[in-house]
């Protein structure tokens, strides 16, 4: 699953990590909005050519050629999926810019969830006037999901060496190997549960009406900058792609 | 026997949990390892029951290699107890939970139920077997772990920190069944930070730093060299520091001295005559 | 008035056959270090739980007598009254860091109770300083060992100003040399003039700056005084606590006829009492 990393918070110290959450969702939004409304090669590749300099900025390319490298697969089989089966009266055309969108629409989202860490978004959430129980719960589950993870093999681990053989065996008895798996899964993250709770409890956990926050998040110039842009551009591509429509070098298609 | 010879592994390919072990673990043998956190214990381990694959080098159990062998198959003769029991119980009793490992290798069902009977007797958890694991203790929950691995009778059983939340009582007790299984023939080795619990049962001692056994010999020799007490992250044993203070004044007092009976010994040599 | 007294209390967990604690009576003044020890399911962490609260209102069940802490009574006020009062340091680290940040972590209680953050970022910083965690900033607690983990959940609890630190076994999920750095801390804040309530095991290690130790037993306090008298009793091997070496070693020599004089709790003070004893 080596294609998620490119959701997966870096630290980093970058232009792009150092702005403000909000802005940087709304500058995904506005990309991943933009790579929506072309179903045309070449529009679809200047989006594309348009998000690579976000992720340089980033610092984050490596990761980001990495996780597209994992995604190979997934492409090659969209590609020929389409091809083969489309109605289309250019079938591999329409193949391609499809896997064209979906990399430029995982690079619009990679944009936020790369740069964003699970804490700071908890916050921004809190500031968008979520429920703080809400946002700080969604920051926990982040947190713990590795935990988990290393629960999950140690149980697998412990249950194997006792003779439990998961890979062997029919349907029916594969399925029921999974049960010495989950119920000590869930036993164990119960337990995890109220003792995560016992210790949030003795540290005050839900009892101010008037929390506090050690730091606001706060809007600066260059994130009022960078959402007038990114709205900017949204208007004037809606403006061209609806009211005048594209030039006809723009709707060039492979002849197959 | 096992025969681990230059065992390498990694887990990502980029950090060697293990470089190089070479060992050989014989039959009827009880030996300790220690290490800090990260040196490879536990790794090492899991290659003496087949949970992990060497990725250079063999693991040869009795003559086989284990690169043959699936895990069920080599679990009737090494036994592996995990550090938590709750990775393990998921059975709504006691006595099915010690016979499900039973059945899985293939004991027929009077066998398991012969079996269970006799090691919870053994443990002292007969009074237990209808209960659910759940609404018992940690200590408690950890004798069941022990006990569902113990009824196999594996001829190899290893142990991986079992001493953690025990009290003194319980630690001896569970030092006495260790002791006896052993003198029943089988090999016992155990994974562990408790100095003292090695220097009082175990006599021989591996000491393991960065994926590489560091030290292999007599407890005594190994748990006297600082070097080793210092990169197993280990705090020096009292005995050793008494022995010491006393060593600047009394020059009789012997290099290596660990066990209490020894220092108590001393003493009465120092103070007797007076 | 003490900081935390025990009127007789006696608890009950919602469905267990017995009681988790019988009849406690004590009281624990400002400035001191108390070892509770004694065998697994004595009740050691009852009394920790029962001391902010947690016992019984986060843990509901039967409940007898009062307790009294910082003069407040727990079954009338929630368990985050007492957070600035008791601070409560669990066995397991990871269960006790809920944010993925070593600074998000120390302000998360004090932002619970409303402080300044001002005041927050004041007292994040010298925390930060005082438990040395300035190379563990940026990390992430999959990144740290369980003792810096502890130290993190040490300075969280700190922030909240308590009176009294209460450690649950803090140490039995470490190694010897992380436990011992813990261990250290726990000492040097009783130093400093905090009282120290602390679950431990390994008297080996504790004994020695402890100004008071409690032996507990199915439920009740069996013995309570100071370290060295409470060590050499008899009661110790009989219900199973840990004793340390030097210690055992001052008892079997009391048995074969030769008097130390003092007793010992470390193999430093055994060696020093043998060569008193020589001299005399």
């Amino acid at each position: 699953m080596s294609f998620l990393e490119v959701f997966q918070y870096t630290r980093q110290d970058s232009v792009m990590h150092r702005l403000d959450p909000r802005s940087k969702l709304v500058l995904s939004i506005v990309c991943a909005t933009v790579s929506m409304m072309f179903m045309e090669i070449i529009p679809l590749l200047m989006v594309f050519t348009c998000l690579l300099p976000l992720i340089a900025a980033a610092k984050s390319l490596g990761r980001w050629a990495k996780s597209m490298k994992g995604l190979g697969a997934l492409l090659v089989f969209v590609l020929v999926f389409n091809t083969l089966l489309s109605p289309m009266e250019y079938p591999f055309s329409y193949s391609l810019s499809l896997a064209i969108r979906l990399v430029a629409l995982m690079t619009s989202f990679s944009l936020f969830f790369l740069t964003v860490q699970p804490d700071q978004l908890s916050q921004a959430l809190i500031q968008m006037r979520v429920k703080f129980e809400f946002a700080f719960a969604m920051s926990m589950a982040m947190r713990y999901v590795p935990t988990l993870g290393q629960e999950a093999y140690a149980i697998m681990d412990a249950q194997r060496a006792r003779g439990v053989e998961l890979d062997k065996g029919n349907i029916v008895k594969r399925i029921r190997n999974i049960i010495p798996i989950i119920v000590p899964l869930i036993i164990v993250s119960i337990r995890r549960a109220l003792s995560i709770a016992e210790s949030m409890e003795s540290r005050g956990f839900g009892v101010s009406e008037n929390r506090t926050y050690m730091e606001m998040l706060r809007f600066r110039k260059r994130d009022w900058a960078l959402v007038l842009s990114s709205l900017l551009i949204l208007i004037l591509v809606i403006y061209v792609r609806f009211f005048v429509g594209l030039p006809g070098w723009m709707m060039w298609n492979l002849p197959f | 026997m096992i025969i681990l010879e230059d065992v390498h592994y990694s887990y990502d390919g980029v950090y060697t949990a293990l470089r190089g072990i070479s060992l050989q673990v014989d039959d009827g043998e009880r030996f300790a390892v220690i290490g800090a956190n990260g040196a490879g214990k536990t790794t090492m381990v899991k290659h003496m029951n087949g949970l992990l694959r060497p990725q250079k080098g063999r693991v040869i159990l009795d003559g086989r290699d284990t690169k043959f062998m699936s895990v069920a198959e080599i679990a009737r003769k090494v036994g592996l107890v995990f550090q938590n029991p709750d990775h393990q119980l998921f059975l709504d009793s006691v006595k099915k939970e010690v016979e499900f490992g039973l059945r899985n290798i293939g004991f027929t069902e009077s066998e398991a139920a012969q079996r269970r009977q006799k090691t919870l007797a053994s443990l002292g958890l007969e009074g237990f077997a209808e209960r659910s694991p759940f609404t018992l203790s940690g200590g408690e929950r950890k004798r069941v772990a022990l006990a569902s691995v113990l009824s196999t009778e594996p001829r190899f059983l290893a142990l991986d920190e079992p001493t953690i939340g025990q009290d003194a009582h319980q630690k001896n007790q569970l030092a006495q069944m260790l002791a006896e299984m052993n003198k029943r023939g089988r090999t016992v080795v155990v994974v562990t930070h408790d100095i003292e619990f090695v220097i009082e049962n175990f006599p021989r001692t591996i000491a393991m730093a960065d994926g590489q056994i560091i030290a292999d010999g007599s407890t005594n020799m190994v748990l006297s060299n600082d070097e080793v007490i210092e990169r197993c992250s280990l705090a020096p044993p009292q005995m050793t520091l008494a022995a010491r203070a006393l060593r600047n004044v009394f020059p009789e007092v012997g290099q290596r001295l660990t066990l209490l009976s020894e220092l108590e010994e001393t003493i009465m040599g120092i103070l007797g005559g007076a | 008035m003490a900081l935390i007294e025990f009127a007789d209390f006696s608890f009950k967990y919602l469905g267990a056959d017995s009681l988790a604690l019988k009849r406690i009576k004590l009281t624990i003044d400002n400035g001191e270090y108390v070892v509770i020890t004694g065998p697994s399911g004595c009740g050691k962490t009852t009394f920790c739980r029962a001391i902010n609260a947690l016992v019984p209102q986060f843990h509901r069940g039967y409940v007898a007598g009062n307790v009294y802490t910082d003069g407040k009574n727990t079954r009338e006020y929630e368990v985050a009254t007492f957070a600035s009062v008791a601070g409560l340091v669990f066995q397991n680290p990871e269960n006790q860091l809920v944010t993925l940040d070593v600074e998000k972590e120390i302000a998360f209680g004090p932002e619970n109770l409303g402080v300044a953050p001002s005041e927050i970022r004041r007292r994040v910083e010298e925390l930060i300083e005082l438990l040395d965690l300035e190379e563990l900033r940026e990390k992430h607690p999959h990144e740290m060992s369980g003792g810096e983990q502890q130290r993190v959940a040490i300075a969280a609890t700190l922030a909240l100003k308590p009176k009294v630190l209460v450690a649950d076994e803090p140490t039995s999920n470490l190694d010897p040399q992380s436990a011992e750095a813990i261990l250290e801390i726990i000492a040097h804040l009783n130093k400093r003039g905090m009282a120290v309530v602390l679950v431990e095991h390994r008297l080996d290690l504790v004994a020695k700056d402890a100004s008071r130790i409690i032996l507990m037993d199915k439920g009740r306090i069996v013995a309570d005084g100071d370290p060295r008298e409470v060590l050499a009793m008899d009661l110790c091997e009989e219900i199973g606590v840990g004793v340390p070496k030097a210690t055992q070693v001052y008892k079997r020599l009391k048995t074969r006829g030769i008097e130390l004089g003092n007793v010992p709790l470390t193999g430093v003070e055994l060696a020093e009492l043998v060569q008193e004893a020589t001299s005399r």
